[in-house]
């Protein structure tokens, strides 16, 4: 890698691209991010040494968009030095470029060469994206092009192979989609009306000797989206062609399904009070642009996007027991062929001036979510399955009932209540044993100080009957932040496993830290005991084991 | 790590020579699914705020709560004007709608469901706030604490004039 080059290009750089206002003359705009995040584990005389290579790891992002008149490039330099952060996906490792990309773009055409995030309706059948906490950037290398002859109309095609840690994986992609404003197309005045339509074929010859066996695999979209005065509604569908079955990583070479999933949302809007309801129904509905890849924990190589429907909660203790996903067919180690559920949000402002609104009114948000396996008779030993209802839930995979209520008092005091009723089964969530039944109830009250100060104070409890040895029984859990203006806080929190019949396993997780920000730039510095198990951002889950140390994050624009 | 450090100095140095000061040049879906051009909100000397925000995401909500509370006031007296951009994901996008009428917010919502912007503006963390005018970002700030709105107000109220 010839780094050094790429120094000194960057190091000219500016030189040769002023901005604007020289002269006159338009050179264009260089414009960039950077992004570290490191960590420095240390020995924990209670949880144990660090056993791993390399207790500093650090992983960092240069991103450098360049833009002029309609054309744009970009390119973006990983680092992950000496390793990457603990259980990241292990193909991100050393210093190389991540992605890169050329373009043109006007109102009608748009065209990218390189590296492009992509997205079809709601990702049910292809996103490309990036999430640097969770270590996913799948993004496609190839060509991608949208044609938008009219504002009603667009039209994309595109062909490339998706990132893979510093490669592409082996399948080629090929996508087209269509998205076709009807309700101007028909001149509608109050109604809104758009219909999109979309292909993704996955093209992987494998070394598979069965009649039944084609390289490319076939997806296809159709969804529909409606608003008329205050109710909104969208329903979308998505069939997935037969594809060789393959089970915990190896191919099986005879046996073949297909995939299915139906989306469909209604929703209810007007000032003060919102609602929302979505029901899915996902069957063997996993779609990767690398067959051999579809075990891997690390959220790689996916080319649709089938996150959990649930809410993503705000606290430690809330977030302990989080539903994943559940889109695979497996026989092995335990039946599953997709899941079916649903969840309802309501949003209400009770009114300033009411009893229970109070000077300021108080606002509710409340959620429902509960997703069941799909109902089927299956043979293991086979590998074969039958789905026969449609809306036949199965095993209950997840329940929760959730309720936050934020309340202004004065223009010095607010507080937040917010308490979570959690069904989780872990037996199919994740593989292992037990059912768990838990309460989470958070309080947390802020106080303005004046002149930006502030002062945060959160306490928490989670009842909970797990068995679990790391996590059994009850916790509790504080934090407490001091804000000594808007560029600069310090926090300290820490969740503790009380409650555990294991006296070794009744383990503090605490953090302390501080932030600071100022323009573009924001640094976080932490020291603290991480609790194994899952982070979630957005539905998406990455494990992380349990760790102690140092940690430095690094950001800025420019 | 050598390399590292001195990828990160070249880049410090290289970077005080230039500096990103505008809104990039994209379209933008609004809440009721028109796509309009993003450098056509700060035109004619209109000065605006583009709140970078989710769902998910506490401090932004808190922030946009607390605007919401004094933006009448803040209209009144500065004509700003504050564009909630959601970089919430298709996962959580379908809660925009009803949590904004439901928090009863004022102000405009945009989309960016597969973080463009976001993106573009070399945003690693949200909350993002921005106040623009003519295209040109004049301020920035990233994250949210109680009462820093009062200080976001002194500035629109220096660029308003």
């Amino acid at each position: 890698m010839n780094r050094y080059k790429l120094i000194a290009t960057l190091l000219c750089a500016p030189f040769f691209m002023f901005s604007q206002e020289d002269d006159k003359k338009d050179y264009g705009k260089l414009s960039g991010g950077i992004e570290s995040n490191s960590q420095y584990y240390v020995d924990d005389s209670k949880t144990g040494d660090f056993e791993e290579d390399d207790p500093f790891r650090s992983n960092n992002y240069l991103r450098l968009n360049y833009d002029y008149k309609n054309w744009f490039a970009h390119i973006q330099v990983e680092s992950y030095e000496p390793n990457a952060i603990l259980n990241f996906y292990p193909k991100y490792k050393g210093t190389d470029v991540g992605t890169f990309a050329v373009g043109y773009k006007s109102s009608k055409f748009e065209a990218t060469l390189g590296h492009f995030y992509e997205q079809f309706g709601s990702g049910l059948i292809l996103r490309s994206w990036e999430d640097r906490q969770l270590g996913i950037n799948n993004s496609i290398r190839g060509a991608n092009v949208k044609y938008r002859p009219t504002n009603a109309l667009e039209f994309s095609s595109l062909y490339g192979r998706q990132r893979d840690g510093f490669e592409v994986s082996d399948g080629s992609i090929y996508g087209f989609n269509a998205e076709i404003g009807l309700s101007s197309l028909f001149k509608l005045e109050t109604t809104g009306l758009d219909l999109g339509l979309s292909y993704v074929g996955r093209d992987e010859d494998l070394d598979v000797d069965n009649p039944n066996f084609e390289s490319l695999t076939n997806a296809f979209s159709a969804r529909l989206d409606f608003t008329e005065g205050n109710i909104y509604s969208s329903i979308e569908y998505v069939k997935k062609g037969e594809d060789v079955y393959s089970e915990l990583g190896n191919i099986i070479e005879d046996r073949y399904f297909d995939g299915s999933a139906w989306l469909f949302n209604f929703g209810y809007a007007k000032s003060g009070l919102g609602i929302d309801a979505t029901f899915r129904r996902m069957e063997n509905m996993a779609f990767f642009s690398e067959r051999d890849e579809s075990a891997n924990v690390f959220n790689q190589n996916y080319l649709n996007f089938i996150p959990a429907l649930t809410k993503q909660h705000d606290y430690g203790l809330t977030n302990i027991f989080v539903y994943q996903s559940q889109p695979r067919l497996t026989f092995n180690p335990i039946f599953k062929s997709g899941e079916i559920g649903g969840q309802v949000d309501i949003f209400y402002n009770i009114k300033k001036g009411t009893t229970l609104g109070g000077k300021y009114g108080t606002k509710l948000a409340f959620n429902y979510a509960t997703w069941s396996g799909l109902k089927g008779n299956f043979n293991i030993n086979d590998r074969t399955y039958e789905d026969t209802e449609f809306f036949g839930f199965g095993e209950k995979y997840f329940e929760e009932f959730s309720l936050d209520i934020k309340k202004k008092w004065s223009p010095k005091w607010s507080s937040i209540v917010s308490i979570v009723n959690t069904f989780y089964n872990a037996r199919f969530v994740e593989d292992r044993i037990g059912e768990v039944n838990a309460t989470a109830i958070v309080g947390e009250v802020t106080r303005k100080l004046g002149n930006g100060k502030s002062v945060r104070a959160e306490v928490s409890h989670l009842f909970s009957d797990d068995e679990t040895s790391e996590r059994a029984k009850n916790w509790a859990g504080g934090t407490l932040e001091y804000n000594f203006s808007s560029r600069l806080s310090v926090f300290a929190t820490d969740i503790w496993n009380y409650g555990n019949p294991d006296e070794d396993r009744q383990i503090h997780y605490y953090t302390f830290g501080g932030s600071f920000t100022k323009g573009a730039t924001r640094v976080m510095a932490s020291y603290g005991r991480q609790r194994g198990g899952l982070v979630c951002v957005g539905g998406i889950c990455r494990f992380v084991p349990e760790n102690t140390g140092f940690s430095l994050s690094v950001s800025t624009s420019f | 790590m050598r390399t590292l450090i001195t990828l990160l100095l070249t880049l410090t140095i290289s970077t005080t020579v230039f500096g990103q000061d505008v809104l990039p040049k994209m379209q933008i879906e609004t809440l009721k699914g028109a796509n309009i051009n993003l450098e056509d909100i700060s035109s004619n000397d209109q000065l605006v705020i583009v709140s970078l925000w989710a769902t998910w995401c506490v401090p932004c909500k808190n922030e946009l709560d607390a605007i919401n509370d004094v933006y009448e006031d803040w209209v009144e007296e500065t004509n700003v004007k504050l564009y909630a951009v959601s970089v919430d994901d298709s996962r959580t996008v379908k809660r925009v709608k009803p949590l904004v009428s439901g928090k009863g917010w004022e102000f405009d919502i945009l989309l960016d469901t597969n973080s463009d912007l976001k993106r573009k503006l070399n945003a690693p963390t949200i909350p993002l706030t921005l106040l623009v005018k003519n295209n040109k970002i004049l301020y920035r700030h990233s994250g949210y604490t109680p009462g820093s709105e009062d200080e976001l107000y002194e500035k629109i109220k220096e660029f308003s004039k």
